[in-house]
């Protein structure tokens, strides 16, 4: 048991390490014009977009088909900077991949001024935390990484909401997605347009450029962003919201996701 | 009169080709392939269609392909038209062609082979190469036309296009 939890610990102390850094999910191609096609997808966790820096367990990845029914990914390397998994999409429609924490409870504590971490929540804490513990607290995390591909034509399926955390949608379907174009995001939490969500928008090339070209948002009641995209190329979203919650099992709420897609010459 | 009638004959045979041929109305576009010169040349993949002034596809006017996995890379082609209407698609498609200057022929309908409203629209022409670049150019025009006159400067993929809308 002891073991066990010094394990759970350590995993726990790398994902925060690592939480500096940015998680994403890219396609070889976001566009496809014959079913059966294969695609390669490179996951790291990086602090410039696109640029690999560590490699991820892709255990958990997982393509829902456009039918909307979930197939796990088992044809998968994990490599020192990048991840890669091999993905062959049988039919016509629009696929979402994605790579998922679910719901997660750490509560953080200080004891003889240290500070300290327990994967708990608010109920299970009590009987877990040392007598003399201070600063209590228990934040409900979750978290999304995930790309749309497109095969023929584009379907819908994959892209509704599912009412749960932090999620979003636009106006555009990814596959019409043009440089030149007004593109509009809506952040929703549970379901409903949320306003303090905050985030940024970059894309690929940052390595060849002095001024990367990041966008920092944060939403406003209606969940909106509004942006144009200047040039065609690949895009990655990353954002998150935290909240104090009044919930029975956590105090402190943290949503995040990330999002890569591409935006085609128009 | 022989010729007349040889023209019908070959209009039963060949119907899609010759009902815009027949046509004392069709318009003609003339589109030029260009040579380039490259170590690795293969021929463009080309679509030739008309837009309406809601950027809505309402002709596809030609579409020389070889293989699906290459279709994408023709991106506007492939929005507007290309991963949704495969019929449309197979029957338009035929063979890519090498450089030179290729007469195509538009009776002026639109796929159903309905008469366009007036209003305005876009000739689009889009050609991508495998390991060469990708050109769209396009040029607005007001139907009826009356012999509106279409002129494109070679760029790219593409060389020059004219076209005499009837």
């Amino acid at each position: 048991m002891l073991k066990k939890t010094a394990v759970l610990l350590s995993s726990l102390l790398i994902s925060s390490s690592l939480s500096a850094h940015t998680l994403w999910l890219v396609p070889s191609h976001y566009v496809l014009s014959k079913p059966d096609s294969w695609i390669s997808v490179d996951a790291s966790a990086a602090n410039m977009t696109f640029v690999p820096d560590k490699g991820i367990a892709l255990k958990s990845l997982t393509l829902y088909l456009p039918d909307g029914s979930a197939k796990p990914v088992t044809e998968l390397y994990q490599g020192k900077r990048k991840s890669m998994a091999d993905v062959q999409l049988a039919g016509d429609g629009t696929y979402r991949l994605e790579l998922a924490n679910p719901v997660r409870f750490f509560t953080s504590y200080e004891i003889d001024g240290e500070r300290k971490r327990l994967l708990a929540n608010k109920q299970a804490r009590t009987a877990q935390l040392p007598t003399g513990a201070t600063k209590v607290e228990t934040v409900q995390m979750r978290s999304r990484n995930f790309a749309y591909i497109t095969v023929n034509g584009p379907t819908d399926t994959v892209l509704k909401l599912q009412g749960q955390g932090l999620e979003l949608s636009s106006n555009t379907h990814p596959a019409d997605v043009v440089a030149q174009e007004a593109l509009q995001f809506v952040f929703s939490l549970n379901g409903k347009p949320q306003a303090g969500v905050k985030g940024v928008l970059s894309f690929a090339g940052e390595l060849y450029r002095n001024d990367a070209g990041r966008v920092e948002f944060e939403t406003g009641a209606d969940g909106v962003v509004s942006f144009t995209p200047a040039q065609a190329g690949r895009y990655l979203i990353e954002a998150s919201y935290s909240a104090a919650t009044a919930s029975d099992l956590a105090d402190k709420l943290r949503e995040s996701l990330t999002y890569s897609f591409e935006v085609a010459l128009p | 009169m022989k010729l007349a009638v040889t023209a019908l004959l070959a209009c039963f045979t060949a119907a899609a080709l010759c009902s815009t041929r027949v046509s004392a109305t069709a318009s003609e576009i003339s589109l030029q392939l260009p040579v380039i010169e490259t170590s690795q040349y293969h021929r463009p993949y080309v679509a030739v269609w008309v837009e309406d002034a809601q950027q809505q596809p309402v002709k596809l006017i030609a579409l020389w392909v070889e293989k699906p996995d290459w279709l994408k890379d023709l991106r506007r082609f492939w929005r507007k038209i290309g991963r949704s209407d495969t019929a449309l698609v197979d029957a338009v498609s035929g063979a890519t062609q090498k450089p030179g200057t290729y007469k195509l022929y538009w009776d002026g309908k639109d796929n159903q082979a309905q008469p366009l409203a007036a209003g305005q629209y876009t000739l689009l022409v889009e050609a991508a190469r495998e390991q060469g670049g990708r050109s769209l150019v396009k040029q607005a025009f007001t139907l009826p036309a009356q012999g509106a006159v279409i002129d494109i400067a070679a760029q790219g993929e593409l060389g020059h296009i004219s076209a005499q809308i009837r």
